[in-house]
Formats: C-alpha cells, sequence, structure tokens
C-alpha cells in the first residue's frame, strides 16, 4: 500500500538500500584498478593513500601485460575453451533436464541422483585420475582437453538449473502443441525452450563463468605457454618465486573481465527485455 | 541468401575443421623429435629467456624441438603428481628439496652426465647437493639453482641503534629488540610457507636440534636443544617481532624489507633484486651477510632445484644430451649471468663466476653453499621430511608456542605429529 | 503413457537431427521416439556418456586411493578404511578441518542467501541505471577468482591493507589488525571473500526467479488488500521456492569444497584454521604425496553432501 502512495520514497528507499551491497561488490574492483594503473614506487610505498593516485597514473603494469606476456594468447583461448565447453554443456544439459523433468522412463530418479553423487567429489581430487582419462584420449597439454573436461562440472548444474526452470512452465503449453501434432522434440524446440530462455541465459552465463574462473584443470592439463587460460598463464608468469608483480596481476584481472561483463550486460538487457514481451503469457 | 554447392560446403567445412585441429596439434611438417622441459618460473624473468635461447640453439645445433615452460614452484608438485600418475609429460622436470628422493624410481639415473661434467669442473661440491640429488648410489638429479639464504638487513636501521650486521641468531636476538623499538622489527615467518622451514631448520642446526637422528627412524625432536630452539623463537617473536609473521606467505618478508619497515629478513636476495629492478631508493640501504650462526656451527636450509629425467620419457638419450649442451662451459656461464646470481650448480668452481663479484653485494653468496644442509639432516632425505615440510608440522609448532602454548606442550604436539608421520609414511 | 501418433505425415517428423530417409522409415522411427521412455533415455544419454567416462571412473579410481596407502607415483596396498577412521581418530588437523568447513559453509551460504534475496528483490525493482547496477553487481563473478584472490591479498595484507588504513584513519582500531594471521579474524576473511565472489550468482538467478512470476499475481494479491510483506510470503516466496532450492544447493557444494580463496590467502593456516576439505586433501595428497590418505579426506565430504543433497532434492521435487 505505502508502494503506491509514495512510489518516489519506495524508489529512494530501494537505491539506498542497495548502495552498501553495491560498495562492497564493487570496491576490491575499483582497488585492484587503482593498483594497476599505479607507478611500483607509489604502490609499495607505506605512506600513501592506497584509495588513490597521486603520483600519476601509469600504464606501465598494462604495456608488460600485453607486450612482455602471451596475454592475449591466454585472454583468446579462455575466451574458445568457455565458450565451447559451455556450448557443449548446455545442449547436453538441456535435453537431459527436458527428459528428467518431463518424460516419465524407468530410472529417471535414480539417474538424476547419480549424477549429483558423482559431482559431489572435488575437481582437486579428481583431476589426478582424470589426468589419465586426459591421457588416454591422446589430449594431454592442449586446450581440447579443457574443453572434454569442463562440462563434468558444468552439466549437473545446467541440467538442474533447467529442470527447475521446465517444471515451471506449465503443462497445458505443451499438451496443447502435442495434441496440434507436434512430436516431443518439436514441443522441446519450439514451445518449451523459448519459454524458458531466462533459465537457459543464466545457465549459459554461469556455465561461461565457471569455465573462465576454473584452475586446477586448466593447470594440470596445459603446460606449453601458449595453451594456458588467463587464470593460470597470469599466475604462472606473474608470481616469480616469492616476487608478485602486484601491478600486472592486477591489471589481469581488470583486462580479464571487462569483456566479459559487457557481453553479460548484453545478456541480461536481452532475456529482461524478452519478458516484458510477454513471453509469459499464458 | 546464396546458394552454396554441395562441394563448396564440404570445403569449407573441411577447411573451417582443419583449422580448429591445426590450432592444438603441432603443424604437419614438424614431424621431428620435441624435448621439454619443466621448471619454475624464475625470481629473474631474463634466466627463463635466457633459457629459452639456450633451448633454441641447441634445437637449431641438434635438429629437434625444444621447449621449456613455467610454473610458479609451488604447483610443480601438482604437475610432477599429475605426470607421474599419467605416465606422459615432460622429458625432464624440476625438482626441489625431498622431491627428488620421491620420485627417485622414476627418475633415470645421470650418472654418466655428472662424471662428465666432473672431469671438467672438479669434484669438489656442495656437501648438501650430494645429499639431495645423489640418491642409493645413482645421481637422480643435476642441481641447478640454489639461492643462498643470507641475512637481509637494511644498514641505515641497524647503525641508528648502535649496530652491525648479526652474525649469530644471539646478536640477531639481541639488536632486534633495539630495532623493535624504534619501529623497524626483524622478521621470520612462522606460517604455511617454504620460507617459514627454510629459517626453522636453519635455526634448530645453529643450536644443535634435530628432528630424527641420523638412522632416520628415531624420532629426535623432543630434546633440551629444541626446547631451546623454541624458547628463542617465543623471545623474538614477543620482542623483536610482530605478529604479522604469522600471516606472512614466502612473499610477506620480501614486501616488509622493501617498504623500509623491516630491518632484517632471512631470505634470497630477491628483495635487493626487486628493489634495484624497480629502482627502488631502498636499493642502497640494503646488504647482506652470512647466514647466522649458533652455538652448534653455522647452518641453513637452501631450496635446493635439480632437472631430472623422468623415465617413461621417449627422448632419454635426447634429455641427457640436452642436459650436457645447458652444462656446457659457455652455455652455463650464460645462464648463471642471467640469473642475477641465483642460479647455481653444484660445482665449487663456478664460485669465481662475475656474477657475483661485480657488485659487492652479492659477493658472499657463493661461499655460502658450504653451510647448506638438506631439510632433516643429520637424517636423509626421505619422504618423511617431504610430508613433515608439507605438512607445516614445524612451523605450526612454533606458532602455537608464541601463540601462547608452553614450550613443553608445543613440542610435545610437534613431537606427536613427527610419530604420526613416521609411521604412516613409508620411505 | 504413448501418445496418439499423428494422422497427418509431416515431412519432418521425427526431429530435425534425423538424416533424410524414406518415409516409412520415418514414420516408424518417429512412432519409436515417440515413445517417452526411448526418447528420455536418449536424452539422458549424452550425458551419461559424459559423466560415466569423466567422473565415474575417476572417481571410482579415487575411492580405490582411499582404500589404499598409495603415494603418488608408486602403487600401495590395499588397507581398507584405515585411512578413514585413522584421520577420524588420530588426526587432529582433520577434526580441525571438519569443523572450519562447518562454520564456514554455513556461514557463507547463509549470508549469501540473506544478502542475495535483498539485492535480487532491490534489483527487481524499477531503478535508474538499471543496466549499469546489474553489471556492477556482476563484477565479483565474473573476475577470474585466482586474480580477484591476490586482490584481495593485497587488501588483507599485514602491511598494506586498505582495509586497516581505513579502519585506523576512522579510529576503530589502534593498531592493524592481522587479518590473515590471526585464526578468527582469517576465518572471517575467507568468509568475506567467498560472499563476496558468490553474492552475484545468488542474486542474479534469483532474480530471474523473480521475473519469471507473473506480475498478475501480485496485481491480484494487491487489489485483495496483501501488503509487501503478506505478498513476499504467500507469493514471492513459495514460487521462487524450486529455484531458492536449486541455488542454496549449488552454493552449498561449491562452497563446501571451495579450493581457490583458502589456497590463496592462508594456505590453510594460521595453524590449520582455515583449511577446507580441498585444501587439506591437497596438502596431504598432492605437496606430501600421500595420494591415498588425500583421497580418503576428499571423500569425506561425500557423505555429508550427500545427506544435503538428498535433502534437497527431496524438497524442491514437492510440487509447489
Amino acid at each position: 500500500m505505502a508502494i503506491r502512495r509514495y512510489p518516489r520514497l519506495h524508489l529512494a528507499v530501494c537505491h539506498a538500500g542497495l548502495l552498501p551491497l553495491i560498495f562492497f561488490a564493487l570496491f576490491p574492483f575499483y582497488f585492484m584498478l587503482i593498483t594497476s594503473l599505479k607507478g611500483d614506487a607509489e604502490l609499495y610505498d607505506l605512506k600513501a593513500i592506497p584509495f588513490l593516485i597521486r603520483q600519476g597514473i601509469v600504464t606501465e603494469h598494462y604495456r608488460f601485460l600485453l607486450r612482455e606476456t602471451l596475454f592475449s594468447r591466454w585472454l583468446l583461448n579462455s575466451l574458445l575453451v568457455s565458450g565451447v565447453a559451455t556450448v557443449i554443456a548446455l545442449v547436453i544439459g538441456t535435453i537431459a533436464a527436458y527428459a528428467l523433468a518431463r518424460l516419465r522412463f524407468r530410472g529417471a530418479e535414480s539417474f538424476g541422483l547419480a549424477v549429483f553423487i558423482t559431482y559431489l567429489v572435488p575437481p582437486s581430487l579428481l583431476f589426478l585420475p582424470l589426468s589419465q582419462v586426459v591421457n588416454a584420449l591422446g589430449l594431454t597439454d592442449s586446450i581440447a582437453a579443457l574443453m572434454v573436461t569442463y562440462p563434468t562440472f558444468l552439466v549437473p548444474f545446467c541440467t538442474w538449473l533447467l529442470m527447475g526452470y521446465f517444471r515451471t512452465i506449465p503443462k497445458e503449453i505443451e499438451e496443447c502443441a502435442l495434441v496440434d501434432g507436434c512430436n516431443r522434440f518439436q514441443a522441446l524446440l519450439r514451445i518449451v525452450i523459448p519459454v524458458a530462455a531466462p533459465g537457459l541465459i543464466c545457465a549459459l552465463l554461469f556455465a561461461f563463468t565457471l569455465s573462465w574462473n576454473e584452475f586446477i584443470y586448466a593447470l594440470t592439463f596445459t603446460s606449453a605457454a601458449d595453451q594456458k587460460t588467463i587464470t593460470v598463464g597470469v599466475t604462472n608468469d606473474l608470481v616469480r618465486g616469492d616476487i608478485y608483480y602486484w601491478g600486472s596481476l592486477m591489471a589481469g584481472a581488470v583486462v580479464g573481465s571487462v569483456p566479459i561483463v559487457i557481453i553479460y550486460v548484453m545478456f541480461l538487457d536481452y532475456y529482461v527485455s524478452g519478458l516484458t514481451a510477454g513471453a509469459v503469457k499464458d | 541468401m546464396k546458394r552454396v554447392t554441395r562441394r563448396q560446403f564440404v570445403r569449407r567445412t573441411t577447411a573451417g575443421l582443419a583449422g580448429i585441429l591445426a590450432y592444438r596439434m603441432p603443424p604437419a611438417f614438424a614431424q621431428r623429435r620435441e624435448i621439454t622441459m619443466l621448471g619454475w618460473s624464475h625470481f629473474v624473468p631474463e634466466s627463463d629467456t635466457k633459457l629459452k635461447q639456450l633451448l633454441e640453439k641447441f634445437a637449431r645445433e641438434a635438429n629437434v624441438g625444444a621447449r621449456s615452460d613455467h610454473v610458479p614452484n609451488v604447483q610443480l608438485a601438482t604437475k610432477q603428481a599429475a605426470e607421474v600418475q599419467t605416465k606422459a609429460g615432460h622429458d625432464i622436470m624440476m625438482f626441489y628439496n625431498e622431491q627428488t628422493w620421491r620420485y627417485r624410481d622414476q627418475l633415470v639415473d645421470l650418472d654418466d652426465v655428472v662424471g662428465e661434467l666432473n672431469k671438467k669442473y672438479g669434484t669438489d661440491i656442495y656437501p648438501f647437493c650430494k645429499e639431495a640429488f645423489f640418491i642409493n648410489g645413482h645421481w637422480k638429479g643435476l642441481e641447478s639453482i640454489w639461492p643462498a639464504i643470507p641475512g637481509n638487513y637494511l644498514q641505515s636501521k641497524f647503525r641508528q641503534v648502535g649496530e652491525g650486521p648479526p652474525d649469530t641468531w644471539a646478536d640477531l636476538l639481541r639488536a632486534g629488540k633495539k630495532l623493535k623499538k624504534i619501529g623497524h622489527p626483524v622478521g621470520i615467518q612462522i606460517s604455511h610457507c617454504i620460507d617459514a622451514h627454510t629459517t626453522f631448520w636453519s635455526i634448530a642446526w645453529c643450536f644443535g636440534a634435530k628432528v630424527l637422528e641420523a638412522d632416520g627412524k628415531t624420532i629426535a625432536i623432543n630434546s633440551p636443544k629444541m626446547a631451546e630452539v623454541i624458547e628463542y623463537y617465543k623471545e623474538l617473536y614477543a620482542e623483536a617481532m610482530e605478529p604479522e609473521v604469522l600471516s606472512w606467505d614466502d612473499a610477506g618478508n620480501n614486501r616488509c624489507l622493501n617498504a623500509g619497515r623491516c630491518s632484517w629478513i632471512h631470505n634470497p636476495v630477491s628483495p635487493y633484486a626487486v628493489a634495484m629492478d624497480k629502482k627502488l631508493p631502498i636499493a642502497d640501504d640494503i646488504n647482506h651477510h652470512s647466514t647466522p650462526a649458533g652455538p652448534a656451527g653455522r647452518f641453513f636450509a637452501p631450496n635446493a632445484r635439480a632437472y631430472g629425467i623422468w623415465k617413461f620419457s621417449k627422448n632419454t638419450e635426447l634429455a641427457k644430451d640436452l642436459l650436457r649442451f645447458l652444462y656446457r662451459e659457455d652455455n652455463l656461464s650464460e645462464w648463471i649471468q642471467a640469473g642475477n646470481g641465483f642460479n647455481h650448480p653444484m660445482w665449487r668452481y663456478w664460485e669465481k663466476h662475475p656474477v657475483w663479484n661485480t657488485d659487492p653485494k652479492l659477493r658472499l653468496l657463493p661461499a655460502e653453499g658450504v653451510f647448506g644442509r638438506m631439510r632433516g639432516w643429520p637424517a636423509s632425505p626421505s619422504d618423511v621430511f617431504g610430508v613433515i615440510d608439507d605438512l607445516y608440522i614445524l612451523p605450526d609448532m612454533v606458532a602455537k608456542a608464541v601463540g601462547g602454548t608452553s614450550t613443553k606442550d608445543a613440542m610435545a604436539w610437534g613431537t606427536d605429529q613427527v610419530k604420526r608421520v613416521l609411521a604412516t609414511t613409508h620411505g | 503413457m504413448s501418445l496418439a501418433s499423428s494422422s497427418r505425415p509431416k515431412s519432418r517428423e521425427g526431429g530435425l537431427l534425423l538424416p533424410a530417409a524414406p518415409f516409412t522409415l520415418w514414420r516408424g522411427l518417429g512412432q519409436v521416439l515417440q515413445r517417452e521412455s526411448v526418447l528420455g533415455y536418449l536424452l539422458v544419454l549424452p550425458a551419461v556418456l559424459l559423466l560415466v567416462g569423466l567422473v565415474a571412473y575417476p572417481f571410482i579410481t579415487a575411492l580405490w586411493l582411499s582404500l589404499t596407502d598409495s603415494y603418488v607415483g608408486r602403487d600401495g596396498s590395499f588397507i581398507g578404511l584405515r585411512n578413514f577412521l585413522t584421520l577420524f581418530t588420530e588426526d587432529d588437523i582433520f577434526r580441525q578441518t571438519l569443523r572450519n568447513s562447518i562454520v564456514f559453509t554455513t556461514s557463507a551460504v547463509a549470508i549469501k542467501t540473506v544478502l542475495g534475496l535483498s539485492l535480487a528483490l532491490l534489483l527487481a525493482q524499477n531503478l535508474r541505471l538499471k543496466r549499469l547496477i546489474r553489471g556492477a553487481v556482476l563484477l565479483p563473478w565474473v573476475i577470474p577468482t585466482a586474480l580477484s584472490t591476490l586482490g584481495w591479498l593485497w587488501m588483507f595484507d599485514s602491511l598494506y591493507s586498505v582495509i586497516n588504513w581505513t579502519l585506523l584513519r576512522l579510529g576503530v582500531i589502534e593498531k592493524g589488525l592481522q587479518w590473515l594471521g590471526t585464526p578468527h579474524l582469517a576465518m572471517i576473511a575467507v568468509i568475506t571473500v567467498n560472499v563476496w565472489r558468490g553474492l552475484p550468482f545468488f542474486a542474479i538467478t534469483l532474480l530471474a526467479g523473480l521475473m519469471s512470476i507473473n506480475p498478475d499475481l501480485y496485481e491480484a494479491a494487491r487489489s485483495d488488500g496483501a501488503g509487501a510483506w503478506a505478498r513476499f510470503r504467500y507469493i514471492t516466496l513459495p514460487l521462487l521456492r524450486p529455484v531458492l532450492a536449486v541455488v542454496i544447493l549449488f552454493s552449498t557444494i561449491l562452497t563446501f569444497a571451495d579450493f581457490n580463496i583458502v589456497y590463496v590467502l592462508t594456505r590453510g593456516g594460521p595453524v590449520n584454521s582455515t583449511h577446507l576439505f580441498a585444501t587439506y586433501a591437497y596438502q596431504v595428497g598432492l605437496q606430501a604425496g600421500k595420494i591415498g590418505e588425500g583421497s580418503a579426506i576428499a571423500l569425506f565430504m561425500f557423505p555429508i553432501l550427500a545427506v544435503i543433497v538428498y535433502l534437497q532434492l527431496h524438497y524442491a521435487r514437492r510440487e509447489v
């Protein structure tokens, strides 16, 4: 009721409530950005103010990152690996989720359970036996190994998320289509997927991010400098013994995330507008 | 949309697929053998660059491919484990400390290579190199890098309190008390990192303490000498250091010194290297002195690194040739130069290399080697010490003590942990 | 349950993935695929293959390893459940790890749920700069974890900590806090970083869930006289439950198995007060080389998580 009467107040309160959360989310990034632009002298100066750059902005760290390391190659590798792994995981996950959510067949329940039981063992231990499998497939020391192994932790997540979304879609929509002469496949493709688009995009975004962030498999299955992904390449080249190249490390963090944020922002926009255009119609 | 003929379609798809495959496969014409090595990301990037150049030279001379990959040293263990489990990976691998012992059965004997090199460089080698890499009568690793660990100190602060560089741990304690009062404490890690071990073992040996007897089986950690070590740490922590040492990683003490706050740390000369590289004013103030001594003598625990050849490698003879090439006098000399003083093979022959004789602050480094011992001394390196180190039992024991536990209880805890490791570790 | 097969032949019946084939074969195939069971198995087949080959097999290997006293690179001998027993009865570091994991996971997930839900509710409003704010909120999730954790390491550094700097200037503390060197503070530090990183996951997924709730329901409730809290309790929460359940479950699993944050910030210290199962398993299994014991430690997570999964699965499957 209060919302009706004082819409401006309501909005103001909402904005105020957001502030601390946004600050919490953003401050570390701001700090990383500042660190990447500070000269070394100021960075290691105990008397300097951490929030500001007073001795001039320095592009040295970015230059070092982009020229002296294979950063652009690592960026490309990360994009490739995350993209391919996400697509694979989404396709496999979507059809599996549909089957588990809509179709009734023997073993569906136990399959669902079994999937998540094997998911519970952490990559930090699975990677050692997994490296034997990867080696048997002839994929050692290449990003192809990552494209093949990443779906193992992406598929369960995608399947579950999409199961949840598929379930919230009223069965009547599909029944109508089936009565009209579609088969299950067409129902899946033409009816269910468009309605579940928000869920799909969610799954896509998170699968992509989980792949992007992954570290242990990337460390184990790639060694050659030109096969590394961002996470491995940056930490390997910029942490030497007990010397950390802080400025360039933070530059790596910044450059490694901004393009992805842009993609995210684009997609988020799309599905929100898709929704308001009446995707959830009776 | 333009109609695409089937032929065009097939051709384009194949080209595309081929492109994707080529992305990760070596080009068809380079079917020649390739030899690969894995090492750490060196303190000094120029050393890695020089290694790359040397490998290119070797590749041209031997008409093979040669490549060196690098990971931070703390990730070497992961790579070693993965490669040995899958029996596939690099031909030459870097090992440090007990790792050569751990993988001794999977490494090729290097006696022939060492024999040849001994003829040129003599047999005067640092004792700890033999302890670490000469296992069961065979050389399993070729030593490449062992940074000396002198005391790094800020001359101005020591002058300010009327002290000179400390020659013994007792001197350090005395100076440290004064230095803490003027706001520039000393710093030794007591945390989960490699430096914490390095210094602990150094202090322990200087006091005459040990963890296991020379037979490698009898517990020796609970002794009055070890109690002295713990007491020393307690006093040093309370009166000469700040609680920050409990949170430091390997780089923490570097930062402290380079920031001008800590006046003394026990570390390879990397802070000085960074200061020179980044032209920080503190570079003038930093200097080094020999690792401190104690009542039982002068000892320290170097982190010795060596290259070994996996038995599962398909290029073992070629790998040996590569090692012979790298350790050839001219190449080795270049490599040592590029390492700014960190690269240091096991022969004392090399102590006269100019890299240590141009900057007076680095002159003491090579001779430090004679004080080095491998972790676990007087017992031989073995899996037991690998486990003790990797579980951080010794720094934790000290951490408990400085955190308030009595010396007796802390030592008892340490003893229990060591007993457990001994009981559950074989080899 | 079989559906009535179509009486009107369609040229693309049978699905897009099948190649062109004689018409009668089409129809036959199409009919077979109409059967739920066949289609069901076919659709889950890729997932099954992937998971059996790349998860189940390594998992069984890890299970086998945990029943031996293996060392890396050397075969060990079968010792049954001895690893598990000694861990629980003799290894006080392991017991500490268990305590740490429970504290870490419950705190982090609880905080993320509350903050995430609040954030989602706020983001669902019609705000100005919606795009920008949503993008901003996403940043922690999107920055590669290995690197953002290094950023936090710098922020918690004993000398250069910006947090200490601020607190000192504000007069809240008198001397810099040793965030990563004091047991309780270190736990707070790793929880903070985990919450920071995981918050967008909650917020955005819950936001999507909120967005798919039909706004007509709210209109109807409003005209019926329901207040904001009532609307939240009787419409939002129940409809959000499936998504909330999924998010909480996955977050619990991911948080429980977290490795990177603790590894980079404290490596399990100070004095093992922040060790989680994954980091301790790594330390024992990989760094110390006792792969049998390391596998046992990692597998200890298993029964705990299996119970949670089962409960959640059961709970989430109930129709709304």
